[in-house]
Parts: C-alpha cells; sequence; structure tokens
C-alpha cells in the first residue's frame, strides 16, 4: 500500500466514522442519562435527511442547514415528553418495543410519502465536486477545471490525489458538531448536570436538580445531532427510509464497544469502526462484517468497552 | 475433603478488601464453630455487609481467605458457594415479586433438591407435588401460611423480609446469614422474627447475624464480633464485650483513625 | 385481592390441547370464511411455531431477542442445501436443522447472554445482522447471495410428496406438540426456574442457582422452535431468501409475541395468526400502507395494552363481571388442599427437628 492509498483510506475511514460517531454520540448521551436504548434514533436520522430534502429543494439548502436540526431538536422533545416520558418507569424492555414500534412508524411514514427508493439529494453546487490534494512532484496542469478546485497541498503526498469535496465537508462539520457538544458539556452548567446525570441520575434526583426538563433537553440534544447527520450525511448515505435501520446496528456496536454511556468512548470507537471499514475495503467479503468481528474480539478482550465502567460480559 | 481438620463451620483468615481508596476490611479473622449464633455488629460504614459479601462471592477479596465446612470458597462461583450450605437474608429484602409466596419458597426448594442446574419439565408442581407442599409448610412455619397465592410484591416490607427468610430456611442451609433481619418491623414483628430465629436455632442452625438491636443481639447471639472501619475491635460472650472500652469509643465516636 | 385458581388436570389439560388442534386443523376451512386462503394457514402455523418458542424466551425469562432470525434463516439455508445437495427427504434436513440452531445458539447465547436485557437486544440484533451480511459475502458461494436459494425439486417425507395441505398438516401436528411441550415446561420446575429470571436473576443467583445455564436453556429452547419454523418455511415454499435472516424478521416475531401478549403462550401465536392475515389479506385492501397501520397498532399496544390482545380479552371479561383465572401457576388448587397443607405445616411447626 502506498502513502497515498493509506492517506485515502485515512479519510475515508475519518468520513465513515463521523457518521457513526454523530448517531452513535447521541445513542450514548440519551443512554447515559436516561438509562432508555432508543430504537427509533435511526429513525429521527430518516426524518432529518427526508426533511434536508424537502427545505433544501424548496427555500435552499442553507435554510435546511439551519432548519432541521432545530427541528429534530423540536421532534426529540415532543418524542420524549409525548411518549417516552412515561416509560421510564417501565421495564427497559418496554422502552426498547416503544422506540423500535416509533422506528417502523417512522419508516414506513416516510415510505408512503417519499416511496421505497432512493431521491436525489439537492446538494449545492459548491459541494458537487472534487478536491485535489497534492505533494512533491505534482505539476498541475493550467486548465481551468484544475485551477477552480479547492486544492491541499500535503507535503507526503506523491503527485496528486482527488477526493469528493462534499465528504471532506462532511468530516469537517461532524468534526465541529462533536467538538461542540463536548464543549457545551464541558464548559456549561447544562453540561455538568448531564455528566452529573450520566454518572449517578439517582443522585441528582436526591439533591434536587430537577432533571426531568433537562432530560427533555438531552433527547432533543440527542436527536438535534442525528439532525445534523442528516443533512450532511443524507448524500452519502442515500436518502431511503430504510437507511436509518442500516445506521442503527452499526451505531449501536459503536455505543457498546466504546463503553455504554462513555462520550469519548463512543467517538474512539467510531472512529475505530470507520478505519477498519475503510482498510477493509480491498477484501469486500470480509468488509460486510468487519465491524462486527472487531466487536466480538473487543467484547471478549474487553467485556466493558473501550471506556466504559460497566462490562457486557462480565 | 469435606472433613474439616478445624472445628470451624466459617474459618475467616485476614481478609482485606479495599474500594478505590477506602479500606472496608482490615485483615478481617473470623472463626464461628458449627451450630452457633455469631453477631456482627459495629457503626454504619463498619464493613458489615461487605464481609458477608465476601462470605458468598458476591465481592472478592483481595487478601485472606476463607474457608467453609473445609473447603476454601476463593474463585468458586456465587451459586456453587451457596450450594456448599450457605444462605443469605438481604438488608434489603430480595425476592420474586410478581411470583407467589408459594413459588418464591418452591424455588429454593427446588434449588436444593436438584441442585444448581437440573432440566426437570415432566413434573407438574401443584397439589400433592412434594416441593409444593413443603414451600407452603416452610411459609407457614414464618407466619405466612395464609397468604401463599399472593403476589409476593403485594406484601408489607416486614413480610417480605419474612418471605426472604422462608427462601433461605426453604435451602437447609449449614449457614444462615442474616443481614439486619428486623430492620424496619414493629416491635411486634421484632419479637416474633427473634422467636422464630431461636426456633431455628434450637435446631442447630449456624447463623450469622448483623444486627442494630442490641435487643435481638442480645436475646440471639452466644458470641460476637465488632467491626469498626473494617478492624475487628473486639470479640467474645456478648456481656464481655458490652463492657469493652474499645467498644464504647467506636461507637461515640474516635475510633481507629480513617 | 382475590383471585381464583385453576387446578392443573390431565382431563382439562386434554381439553385445552384438544380445542386448540381442533381450531388449528381446521384452519384451511374457516380461514377462507374472512377472506384469507389455504396456504395463509400454513404460513399463519410455522410463524405460530417461531412465536411460540420466542415466548419462552421473552415470557418466561423476559430476554428481549432482536436476533431470533438468526436461528430461523439459518435453518432456512441448511434447509435449503441439504434439500439441494443431499436429499429431499425432509427429516435429515431436519436433524440437520437442529444441529445447526443448538451449535449457533450456544455461541450466540455464550456472547449475549451474559448481562442485562438491553445488552442483549442490542447484540442479539448485531449479530443477527453480522450473519445477514455474512450470507450476501463470505458465504455467497452457498447462499445464491442476493437471489436466494431455489429448489429444483419438492421435498417430501418417505416418498410423500411436502406440498399444499400436507405441508399444512406436518406444520398443525408440530404446532400442537409445541404447544403441548410449552405447557408442560410451563409448570414444571424447569418452567418455574425459568419465570424467577426475569423476576430476580440476584436471588436466584443467591438462593444456589446457576443462572446462567437456565437462561442458556431458555435460549437453547426457542432456537429450536425457531429453527423447526425456518425448516417449515423452507418445506413450504421450496425457496430460501435473505430476508429469513434480516432483521426485519426478527422484528416481525417480536411484533407479534407483543401485540398477542407475551408470556400467554396462546398470545403470541394469535398475534402472528394477526400478523400474516394483516400482511397478506389486508394488504389487498390498503397496499403496502398496512406496515405502517401495524406499526401504529404495535406502538399503541405497546403504551395502552403492555398484555397485548389476550390481556384485552381478559380487561373485557372483567368489565363484563367474569371471573378470570389469574396467570399464576406451580400453586396448590383447592381450599380443601390449601387446608391440609396448612394443618401439616402447623404440625410440623410444633414438632420439628429436622
Amino acid at each position: 500500500m502506498s502513502v497515498n492509498d493509506v492517506f485515502l483510506q485515512l479519510v475515508t475511514g475519518l468520513q465513515l466514522g463521523a457518521i457513526y460517531a454523530l448517531i452513535a454520540l447521541g445513542l450514548t448521551l440519551i443512554f447515559g442519562t436516561l438509562g432508555v436504548v432508543n430504537f427509533a434514533h435511526g429513525a429521527l436520522y430518516v426524518i432529518a435527511i427526508y426533511a434536508a430534502v424537502v427545505i433544501g429543494g424548496q427555500i435552499g439548502f442553507w435554510a435546511a442547514v439551519i432548519l432541521v436540526p432545530l427541528l429534530l431538536f423540536v421532534v426529540g422533545i415532543l418524542m420524549e415528553r409525548g411518549i417516552i416520558q412515561y416509560f421510564y418507569d417501565r421495564p427497559h424492555t418496554d422502552q426498547i418495543l416503544v422506540t423500535f414500534g416509533l422506528a417502523l412508524v417512522i419508516e414506513e411514514g416516510a415510505k408512503a410519502i417519499f416511496g421505497a427508493n432512493n431521491i436525489p439529494y439537492p446538494i449545492p453546487d459548491w459541494g458537487t465536486g472534487q478536491m485535489l490534494f497534492y505533494g512533491t512532484g505534482a505539476t498541475i496542469p493550467g486548465v481551468p477545471r484544475f485551477e477552480e478546485m479547492p486544492q491541499v497541498w500535503m507535503p507526503f503526498i506523491e503527485g496528486m490525489l482527488f477526493y469528493p469535496s462534499w465528504r471532506i465537508i462532511l468530516i469537517a462539520v461532524s468534526f465541529l458538531a462533536i467538538g461542540g457538544l463536548f464543549a457545551l458539556l464541558q464548559f456549561t452548567r447544562f453540561g455538568l448536570v448531564v455528566r452529573a446525570g450520566m454518572r449517578d441520575s439517582e443522585m441528582l434526583r436526591f439533591l434536587g436538580i430537577n432533571i426531568t426538563a433537562r432530560f427533555a433537553i438531552v433527547f432533543g440534544l440527542g436527536a438535534l445531532i442525528a439532525g445534523i447527520a442528516g443533512v450532511f450525511g443524507g448524500p452519502i448515505t442515500q436518502v431511503t427510509p430504510d437507511v436509518g435501520m442500516h445506521l442503527l446496528v452499526p451505531s449501536f456496536l459503536v455505543v457498546v464497544i466504546g463503553g455504554m454511556g462513555s462520550l469519548p468512548g463512543a467517538l474512539l470507537s467510531a472512529m475505530l469502526l470507520g478505519m477498519a471499514l475503510s482498510f477493509s475495503a480491498e477484501y469486500s467479503a470480509v468488509q460486510q462484517i468487519v465491524i462486527y468481528l472487531v466487536a466480538v474480539v473487543v467484547l471478549l478482550v474487553r467485556p466493558r468497552g473501550l471506556m466504559g465502567k460497566k462490562g457486557v460480559l462480565e | 475433603m469435606t472433613q474439616t481438620d478445624s472445628n470451624f463451620l466459617l474459618d475467616v483468615q485476614g481478609v482485606s478488601k479495599r474500594f478505590s481508596g477506602l479500606q472496608a476490611l482490615n485483615n478481617v479473622t473470623l472463626q464461628i464453630p458449627e451450630g452457633s449464633v455469631h453477631a456482627i455488629i459495629g457503626p454504619n460504614g463498619a464493613g458489615k455487609s461487605t464481609l458477608l459479601n465476601v462470605l458468598i462471592g458476591l465481592i472478592e477479596a483481595d487478601e485472606g481467605t476463607v474457608r467453609f465446612d473445609g473447603r476454601e470458597l476463593r474463585g468458586m462461583k456465587p451459586h456453587d458457594i451457596i450450594q456448599r450450605g450457605i444462605a443469605r437474608v438481604f438488608q434489603t429484602p430480595q425476592i420474586f415479586p410478581a411470583l407467589s409466596l408459594l413459588e418464591n419458597v418452591a424455588i429454593a426448594r427446588l434449588a436444593k433438591r436438584d441442585g444448581k442446574f437440573a432440566i426437570k419439565c415432566v413434573e407438574n408442581l401443584g397439589p400433592g407435588n412434594e416441593v409444593s407442599d413443603e414451600a407452603a409448610e416452610i411459609l407457614t412455619e414464618v407466619g405466612l401460611g395464609d397468604h401463599v397465592y399472593e403476589s409476593a410484591q403485594n406484601l408489607a416490607r416486614g413480610d417480605k423480609r419474612r418471605l426472604e427468610l422462608a427462601v433461605c430456611l426453604a435451602a437447609h442451609p449449614k449457614l444462615l446469614l442474616l443481614d439486619e433481619p428486623t430492620a424496619g418491623m414493629s416491635r411486634h414483628d421484632t419479637n416474633r422474627t427473634v422467636e422464630l430465629l431461636q426456633r431455628i436455632s434450637e435446631r442447630g442452625m449456624t447463623k450469622i447475624v448483623i444486627e442494630h438491636d442490641m435487643h435481638v443481639v442480645f436475646s440471639l447471639a452466644e458470641q460476637m464480633t465488632v467491626l469498626a472501619q473494617g478492624q475487628v475491635i473486639a470479640s467474645g460472650a456478648p456481656a464481655d464485650v458490652k463492657g469493652d472500652p474499645k467498644v464504647i469509643e467506636a461507637y461515640l465516636g474516635g475510633g481507629p483513625k480513617e | 385481592m382475590s383471585t381464583e385458581y385453576r387446578p392443573h388436570s390431565w382431563p382439562r389439560e386434554g381439553i385445552v390441547l384438544g380445542v386448540f388442534a381442533v381450531v388449528v386443523f381446521a384452519m384451511p376451512w374457516w380461514l377462507t370464511w374472512i377472506g384469507g386462503y389455504e396456504a395463509l394457514a400454513t404460513k399463519i402455523v410455522i410463524w405460530a411455531i417461531f412465536a411460540l418458542g420466542f415466548d419462552i424466551l421473552l415470557g418466561f425469562t423476559g430476554y428481549l431477542s432482536f436476533g431470533h432470525a438468526a436461528f430461523f434463516g439459518t435453518s432456512g439455508y441448511v434447509a435449503g442445501l441439504m434439500f439441494l445437495h443431499y436429499s429431499e427427504s425432509i427429516i435429515p434436513a431436519l436433524l440437520a436443522c437442529l444441529v445447526v440452531s443448538i451449535v449457533l445458539a450456544l455461541v450466540l447465547g455464550f456472547l449475549t447472554l451474559r448481562r442485562t436485557g438491553i445488552y442483549f437486544a442490542i447484540l442479539t440484533l448485531a449479530f443477527a445482522q453480522m450473519l445477514h451480511a455474512a450470507a450476501l459475502s463470505i458465504f455467497q458461494e452457498w447462499t445464491g447471495g442476493d437471489n436466494g436459494l431455489t429448489m429444483s425439486a419438492q421435498p417430501n417425507l418417505f416418498g410423500l410428496p411436502m406440498d399444499g395441505l400436507n405441508v399444512f398438516y406436518l406444520a398443525a401436528v408440530l404446532v400442537v406438540i409445541g404447544f403441548a411441550m410449552a405447557r408442560q415446561i410451563r409448570r414444571s420446575p424447569l418452567g418455574l426456574m425459568l419465570r424467577s429470571i426475569k423476576e430476580n436473576q440476584m436471588r436466584l443467583e443467591y438462593t444456589g442457582v446457576n443462572v446462567m445455564a437456565y437462561k442458556m436453556t431458555a435460549y437453547l429452547i426457542s432456537a429450536i422452535y425457531a429453527g423447526t419454523a425456518g425448516w417449515l418455511m423452507v418445506v413450504y415454499e421450496p425457496y430460501v431468501a435473505t430476508k429469513f435472516l434480516h432483521w426485519s424478521t426478527s422484528g416481525e416475531v417480536v411484533i407479534m409475541s407483543v401485540i398477542g401478549g407475551v408470556n400467554t403462550l396462546i398470545g403470541p401465536m394469535i398475534g402472528a395468526a394477526f400478523m400474516m392475515y394483516f400482511e397478506n389479506v389486508v394488504q389487498s385492501e390498503i397496499g403496502e400502507l398496512w406496515k405502517l397501520v401495524l406499526g401504529a397498532i404495535f406502538v399503541l399496544i405497546v403504551i395502552f395494552l403492555p398484555g397485548g390482545f389476550v390481556d384485552g380479552y381478559n380487561r373485557v371479561r372483567k368489565v363484563l363481571g367474569q371471573k378470570v383465572p389469574s396467570r399464576r401457576h406451580n400453586v396448590p388448587d383447592s381450599p380443601e388442599s390449601m387446608r391440609k397443607l396448612r394443618e401439616r405445616g402447623r404440625t410440623a411447626e410444633a414438632g420439628r427437628t429436622d
């Protein structure tokens, strides 16, 4: 494998990991604070991509960038206040069942409205092209096609490399969102309460802190991140009703591998799985199951996940 | 292997357990002869429950040995330890909430009769079945004979404790561990429970009781051990321990350094 | 709270199973009165077997598996491969399916059963999806990938061709046997152990019971039912689809169990019938919307009627003033036998030396 190949696969791994990270962070945030495993989290992503297609097509892409995450935030809060909150006192299996049911309803609803097939996603013009990476020994021909391209000089690259601009944008936006989330949790009073809640929610209730209202916001926040993932991930994951469930299974694995309820763990394992997928691409038969193999190995070697406190196989 | 060279049913030697920064148990030694009733007392946080947890394999000790009936328990799975003849009443009653009282006790009878795992699916539990009958007998013995069909979750807290005791008795253990068996009970219920425990003692069942109620301790125990901050600070007959200045100090403040 | 207890008696057990058998065997006829067709009866009965086994896991132990398609689908492929490459007789295929289901359940159970229900649901879903992905990639040569496996000849039982109503009768016999076995397990010591897992695993472990072994037993039993259903499905339509392994198949059996009523044995089978009826008959009325309607029904039942149809039926009976027998088992029946027990207890209390 040449340096260029490694570089390309690293970028691809980052991009795959970024989407998993966005979904998994929402999942683990909701699980860590509310103790709810949200089987409808992939369905929130489905709402986001269809909302992005509609708003992006009707008003414009930037409107979608702003409105879709806000819409998802509201959807998340409605979901928590309208249904999930009545399930905190019911067995975990009931929580799983009701979120699974919601996932079905949302998926089938999307199918009824938009059909089962992929519909085109209106990517803005500036996002459709390729990005050029060049390094030593590269001579860029002075033709307009190349000059208009965004260019990055990387000293270790031999010659030139092209990579779809949209995927680079997705990586950048994902890391901005992830950074924003961590900053919110690290530096605000709200974040302090949420982090304390992830450690011991009973203690917080005991101290008289109103976590119920904050929990609704946490659910909304998880949905909002799925909204960001939907706006920027839609063109890459396709716009179909069943994409939610396709994303949910690997995202669950990300959460379990990272350690249930651990945000840094989720980020780390999302990147690990992204890289595993990217670097196994040459062996296409193995690539299909590589994330499961990674999951089995991690859980056998380290039952609590990479950064979790309680184990899965203990 | 089963015959022990010492006379003690339970022989705890130098057990220590550290939880991040807290020395929960420090070199605890405890020897319980067969047939005796032993009380463990001590202020809150002294490590009493931790000690019981080590005995039944809920927590693994950092150091020390626990020998029960001549056999080292370290590394054994909890259910294997219990199968060797230990039963435990927990501080918060642990029962099977949605099952009937009879079923609660029947489970323990089955565990005693069939061992830790057996696929018995031809037998019908119910009228005339030995397990169901024995379970009803035991429930009657602890004073719950009128409620055998009730769901366990409908019981009052004191009755839940009694049910858990019935579950433990159903296994006919050699050693019964009682973690505050009368906590939260009315005076009347406490007296009934003490009476019941005394009656069981007459059969020669060895017991370890953690208890705050000194009335209960003095009615039941022949020997006692005082724990404070994870250490044994006194042991002997209740009357002797009562006057020990170290014990008074432990309860009234001070005590060994943190 | 006073509840009426229904004693266990063999004559009564015979009547229950007899009525059940009559309803099942007459299904091809009564189904046509309500818009169904003969072959739908076969599908219903096969799914009923799947759902019945699933209830031994979900209903008894409370462990919610989202990956039971693993057993249904793998058995389907094993049956298909046996028919294609070994023999068109259904017996060797059944034996192979059972062996594979048991081995697979041991492996998956080891990986998924150690901790609480949440991890179990997630991990069973993930590992079943792994098998689905593997069937489409590394095992493509054997599974036929997206095309699935198509049988060239009709499977047979000792020369009797397995088509049409023959498959139905085979499935009907098996569902009656399966139902009788499940009822027997429920009232046996094994059933009590399995039902106590849902209640308090810690108490169970500290009563000297190997909880993991019992969980594994429930998982194995449900895998055997699922494997049998997968095998029957391939006998019924000599074709193996990748959908058999897909998460939506696992989801369907979950939906059936919940809308019918978990921990009732009969409920999940009613759920299976309801769902198949919906999928095949209602679909012809409202088209693809049936899935949306079914999803909505499922959500409403989870929220408002957690006990499913059976619970709904009991609530209606209560409203009408009828006595509803308790769902508890393993208890002595009559006041008379209770009085005797209490007397025996008292004498024991008085003169016990042990």
